[in-house]
């Protein structure tokens, strides 16, 4: 069972996941996001969101917290080249929060499944690079 | 999605895993003078398994070009500084790192390297298992510190096993989560 600190640090990574979920679906409807590459993470997303709600929700919580739209969002939107640096921003900052979650909760299987999740939001950060044209794709 | 193994991923897993396994990845970790339960053994087999990461890589960069050598090169360097910082972890327990084999000794237990596709192969099969063994450490290592220093490298492994897989034409990430479930 989660403490207390354990819910809070969850909630925030859900605030996290639902900004990426809004990003790439608003990416989508917007061609600022390859779409097979959007389908994609906006896929992954959905899980982590899923994911996070069923742990939440089987600590008790049922009521997460509401997030609020990126101001950041509707300016990254104008290209694919500006939407894909906002997001790969946006991963290494949920990256971050991951790294410190799955340091942190007590239970040791969430720790796994989190470093799980994290390893996914570099992956992502990876495709990113790639699709800007990067030549560097390792950190 | 469920992910789908090909044969020739099946192989390649299984001379990675050989290969992992003599050269010191799998090996118990020698006695450190470590308190018991510091978490310096775990530390020491994560240690062997960033040598023959590093051993290996440089294996492959002779089979390697281009911006496949590029990534893998930056790859080969960031593993040798995890090595560094585990072994300055392990002296800050208490306990001695393990020994580590030759360069050569490491070579003869390397699978048959002939193409690109072989050398970004084995990258990949390696970094998964890296990934894999620093998920495993997150539950079991005691410390806070320790597990913190172990998601990071976790997060610098995951960049990698990204990188060998679109260097390949494949998804950087294979699912919503990477060798586990929540």
């Amino acid at each position: 069972m989660a403490d207390q600190r354990d819910v809070e640090l969850l909630e925030d990574l859900l605030a996290r996941e639902h900004r990426l979920l809004s990003a790439y679906e608003a990416a989508l409807r917007r061609d600022a996001i390859d779409a097979s590459l959007g389908e994609t993470f906006r896929g992954h997303e959905h899980e982590h969101v899923r994911a996070l709600e069923q742990t939440l929700a089987d600590a008790g919580r049922r009521n997460p917290r509401a997030t609020v739209p990126s101001p950041e969002l509707t300016a990254a939107l104008r290209d694919r080249n500006a939407f894909a640096e906002f997001a790969e921003e946006l991963e290494d900052e949920t990256i971050r929060m991951y790294v410190d979650a799955a340091a942190s909760v007590r239970d040791p299987e969430l720790r796994r499944a989190l470093g799980s999740v994290m390893a996914c939001g570099a992956a992502h950060v990876v495709a990113l690079k790639d699709a800007l044209g990067s030549r560097f794709l390792v950190n | 999605m469920a992910p789908s193994i090909t044969r020739r991923e099946a192989l390649g897993g299984a001379a990675a895993a050989l290969f992992v396994a003599s050269c010191g990845g799998g090996d118990p970790p020698p006695a450190t003078g470590a308190k018991p339960g510091s978490g310096a053994a775990l530390l020491g087999s994560l240690l062997a398994l960033e040598r023959a990461s590093f051993a290996a890589y440089s294996a492959c960069l002779e089979v390697l070009d281009g911006q496949e050598h590029q990534q893998v090169h930056a790859m080969r360097a960031q593993e040798r500084g995890h090595a560094a910082r585990l072994e300055q972890l392990i002296g800050e327990l208490g306990g001695e790192p393990p020994p580590g084999r030759s360069a050569e000794e490491y070579r003869r237990t390397f699978p048959r390297l002939r193409t690109v596709a072989d050398a970004l192969r084995f990258v990949q099969d390696l970094e998964e298992r890296q990934v894999r063994a620093y998920l495993e450490a997150l539950t079991e290592l005691p410390d806070l510190e320790l597990r913190k220093e172990a998601a990071g490298i976790c997060g610098d492994e995951s960049n990698h096993l990204a990188t060998a897989r679109v260097l390949q034409g494949l998804p950087a990430a294979e699912g919503p989560f990477v060798t586990g479930a929540l």
